[in-house]
């Protein structure tokens, strides 16, 4: 099944229609983005049921974009009527512009050329197998009981557990003077978080899902319950790990996060305009094992953070980032682009329609390649395997690595001892790290249970991912 | 919008709700290096109803909620089928009975603010001006900043009488200090002020840009080991909010925490200090419309509150405080000279801090440190640090000298004994 348009910005179109007319009146180039979504978020766990609209995702909003011949500005609003087209025209030309008259002394205003706007007419959905708000509160609620119940009853030492889930049901209207552009998104996530409990202590494990879709996910959470909390009662008995340097297995989540933080905020190409990212000087050499492919897109794999075309009415893309371990490409937003030279790759997205456009990764994973698991692990001597990504900060600057996993599983011999370490912090330096990756699995899995932020703010849906990879990495 | 709302709620017979209604104004501005590269403007009205549901099943009384968005543009009939929806919704959330929090009327308060009767974009000039005004070297500089000043009012209903209403203004943003001297390093910085601190937003710019400057002079990890671990700026407040998180009534009812009143929060006879925080309180009313007022939150090491909403607080049986936006630490009584006599490592930059609040781990990889031997102060840079709280509290000694950071007043630096340092 289709996602269904927004009857809402069907009925509003006429009008936006007007105001980018207008607005075209008084500037060389206007663009509207209008906004209309759903979003909710369930929870359920021992002392607390919510049912709640996510304030973040949720809402009907719209941004003008103009272009006064030097640079752009954006006005972000959210009532509009043909009544309104004036007002929003003068607090256009009366407040925001002038904002640059008066910048700081030796501080002047940046200078652009003029946005790409080759005619493009577009509309399309993606699809879907159960629509959560046809699936009904009280499905949704008991099948996530059913998890909580499940997980508690698991052990004794189990003190709660957490299911939750959400979705995002998002209708997108892109007008500029050439593009009439529309696109209906429905994604789905959720998780079990597990706590067990030893005397004061608390350890909890966690696990996401997500999938391009609908209610269809909820059936896989279920399912996994009983592994978390499993994870859960293993954490009760872990250790510290001594510092140093090991061979580990990375499975997906963990392979995700290494692509998405210690690499894919690398190659955010704004990071390039600022001078904020070492990759730029390495776009043509290598950074990787040749075992290593990337890729980012939001046209790039079926998960969360796809969509046909972004925040600025630039069509999706697969961008391959390392291509045989040799750095090929960063992803850009529109305005990155220019400055760059180069051409955008459909990653300027926003928080919502409040929010300025940032270049954003969106679904970024390593290829699959071909090794089995198990070989991947008979292979070690000593080392770990590492589970349970929980997070995860870049530094495209010097690429430095920060990560956190809660599981290090012992390996002796080619054989998981059963020992468990945590908490875990990966260290030292990604193109190190990267390099040092001999084997990858021929299986791979995304995942997009969480959001990812520009710094400590702008958060946005994406999914990272890939296969089990072999890796020399430094443990703490 | 307001009144619609109310009307509609009526219409569809809902008895128990609580309603919020946001208007806010922006003005943003964005700079890389000494240009501006996008100007913003944003005016937006929202509002978020809750709708709450009693209902029995046997001998069992539950309260339900669901919440909804509503927007401007939705239609009386739209309205009607979104609340009639959302408390169909309510009837499958059982949560144990819980009374909604009653209030009265109060009159619109305006949080005293030097802010207030500026324009936004004034304020946003005045305070570019402050962010550029210590930018005048070329080995180390402004790399972007973003400023955003807000001016937002928030009326709070609900239907058991409450009805307050803030007005806040508020000034945030972050800036990137780049040191092309030597290597090549960045230091990250945010900030946030309720009044026209344009003073302390150059006195920030001016010590970052020392600190990159230090750090680009950092070329080595510290050695792996166990060190005597200074903790500054910022990471305190990190480090404290241990406490906070533990005492909060969402934590305690669910037995995550087991915090009580009157409980030793530090456990046994530390050799360092005794811990003290207030909760600051930081808007005049909690998103339930409950009046905020600072309260004691430990003294001397004891819990002397446990603070939270009303929900928990009833199933708890104690005063809901509302849910605070942020703390207080009173001066210890070394100097950070004293603090500094003896070995140490001081992390004043990581690339991410994190205090886990139910194991009580913490850690994070270092950006900046300065490593002292005991005979000279070396900056280093790498590694990582990993300890944990319920043996750190232990040894814990305060700096003398104060901080004002976003949301924390508290001590500029808090000292602790063998933390583990993971080195390169």
């Amino acid at each position: 099944m289709k996602v269904k348009q927004s009857e809402y910005l069907k009925e509003i179109k006429p009008v936006l229609v007007k105001l980018r007319d207008r607005l075209l009146e008084e500037f060389p180039y206007a663009s509207l983005l209008a906004q209309d979504s759903t979003a909710k978020n369930y929870s359920v766990s021992k002392t607390s049921t919510g049912i709640q609209m996510d304030g973040l995702l949720a809402g009907r909003g719209f941004v003008a974009k103009v272009y006064d011949g030097t640079s752009y500005a954006e006005y972000s609003f959210n009532e509009l009527s043909e009544e309104k087209i004036e007002e929003i025209v003068t607090a256009v030309k009366g407040e925001l512009m002038p904002m640059s008259d008066r910048l700081p002394e030796g501080v002047r205003k940046s200078c652009y050329a003029m946005l790409a706007d080759d005619v493009l007419v577009f509309a399309d959905s993606t699809e879907y197998e159960l629509d959560p708000e046809e699936y009904g509160d009280e499905k949704v609620i008991e099948q996530l009981t059913k998890v909580s119940e499940a997980g508690r009853a698991y052990s004794d030492k189990v003190l709660d557990c957490r299911a939750f889930a959400s979705y995002q049901k998002c209708s997108k209207l892109f007008l500029s003077k050439n593009r009439d552009m529309e696109q209906n998104v429905l994604w789905m996530c959720g998780g079990v978080v597990v706590m067990a409990t030893r005397g004061e202590e608390v350890k909890d494990s966690y696990r996401g899902f997500s999938v391009l879709g609908g209610a269809e996910l909820l059936e896989e959470i279920g399912k996994n319950v009983g592994k978390v909390a499993q994870n859960a009662l293993d954490l009760l008995e872990s250790e510290p790990i001594p510092p140093g340097e090991y061979e580990c297995i990375c499975e997906p989540g963990v392979t995700g996060m290494i692509v998405h933080e210690a690499f894919g905020h690398g190659v955010e190409m704004d990071m390039f305009v600022k001078n904020r990212a070492l990759a730029k000087q390495y776009v043509g050499k290598q950074v990787a094992s040749e075992l290593v492919n990337m890729h980012d897109g939001a046209g790039a794999a079926r998960e969360v953070a796809s969509y046909f075309f972004d925040d600025e009415g630039v069509p999706a893309h697969d961008t391959l980032i390392i291509d045989h371990g040799i750095l090929k490409a960063g992803i850009s937003d529109a305005q990155s682009a220019m400055h760059l030279g180069t051409e955008p790759t459909g990653n300027g997205r926003r928080e919502n329609y409040e929010r300025k456009a940032y270049t954003r990764m969106t679904n970024t994973y390593f290829e699959p390649g071909s090794d089995k698991v198990e070989d991947m692990i008979a292979s070690i001597s000593y080392g770990f395997l590492l589970e349970d990504a929980s997070s995860g900060m870049e530094d495209p600057k010097n690429w430095g690595i920060q990560c956190m996993v809660n599981i290090a599983r012992e390996i002796r011999d080619g054989k998981l001892t059963g020992k468990v370490y945590s908490p875990i912090v990966l260290t030292g330096y990604v193109p190190d790290l990267l390099k040092s990756i001999s084997m990858i699995s021929d299986t791979s899995a995304l995942c997009g249970s969480g959001f990812c932020g520009k710094g400590y703010k702008e958060w946005v849906k994406v999914s990272d991912g890939g296969p089990y990879i072999k890796a020399k990495i430094r443990l703490g | 919008m307001t009144d619609r709302i109310l009307a509609a709620l009526k219409k569809c017979g809902i008895e128990d709700y609580l309603l919020t209604v946001t208007e806010e104004e922006s003005a943003e501005l964005f700079f890389i290096k000494k240009e501006l590269d996008m100007q913003r403007r944003k005016k937006v009205r929202t509002a978020s109803v809750v709708i709450y549901r009693a209902f029995e099943e046997g001998e069992q009384r539950f309260r339900g909620t669901a919440s909804v968005k509503v927007q401007d543009s939705q239609t009386e009939a739209e309205l009607c089928r979104l609340f009639a929806d959302a408390y169909y919704a309510a009837g499958f959330v059982k949560n144990k009975y819980y009374d909604l929090y009653e209030g009265t009327k109060e009159e619109p308060v305006e949080v005293a603010s030097t802010l207030a009767d500026r324009p936004l974009a004034e304020t946003a000039q005045g305070f570019a001006e402050a962010l550029f005004a210590e930018d005048v070297r070329e080995d180390v500089f402004l790399n972007s900043a973003e400023i955003f000043v807000r001016r937002y009012t928030v009326h709070i209903l609900n239907s058991r009488g409450v009805d307050v209403a803030y007005r806040k203004n508020r000034v945030q943003g972050e800036f990137v200090v780049q040191c092309v001297d030597g290597q090549d390093v960045e230091t990250y910085q945010d900030f946030a002020y309720n009044d026209w601190n344009t003073d302390a937003l150059r006195e920030k710019v001016r010590d970052t840009i020392e600190l990159t400057c230090a750090r680009a002079k950092a070329k080595n990890a510290p050695a792996a080991g166990e060190y005597r671990v200074i903790l500054s700026g910022g990471y305190v407040n990190e480090f404290l909010s241990y406490y906070v998180s533990r005492s909060a009534s969402s934590m305690i009812y669910p037995k995550y925490s087991a915090f009580a009143v009157g409980c030793d929060v530090q456990g046994g006879e530390p050799e360092g200090d005794r811990i003290n925080l207030t909760m600051k309180a930081v808007v005049p009313f909690s998103d339930e419309g409950i009046p905020m007022k600072d309260r004691e939150l430990v003294r001397d090491g004891k819990l002397q509150l446990i603070h939270g909403g009303s929900r928990f607080a009833q199933y708890l049986g104690i005063e809901p405080t509302g849910i605070f936006g942020g703390y207080r630490a009173p001066a210890g009584e070394a100097s950070l000279a004293e603090l500094k006599a003896q070995p140490y490592l001081e992390v004043v930059n990581f690339s991410d801090f994190q205090m886990d609040s139910f194991t009580g781990h913490f850690g994070g990889e270092i950006r900046l440190a300065f490593l002292y031997d005991g005979e000279k102060v070396t900056p280093v840079t790498g590694g990582s640090i990993s300890g944990n709280i319920f043996e750190a509290q232990k040894s814990l000694r305060f700096s003398k000298e104060l901080q004002v950071e976003k949301n924390f007043e508290g001590p500029k630096a808090v000292c602790m004994d063998k933390v583990s340092v993971a080195g390169a």
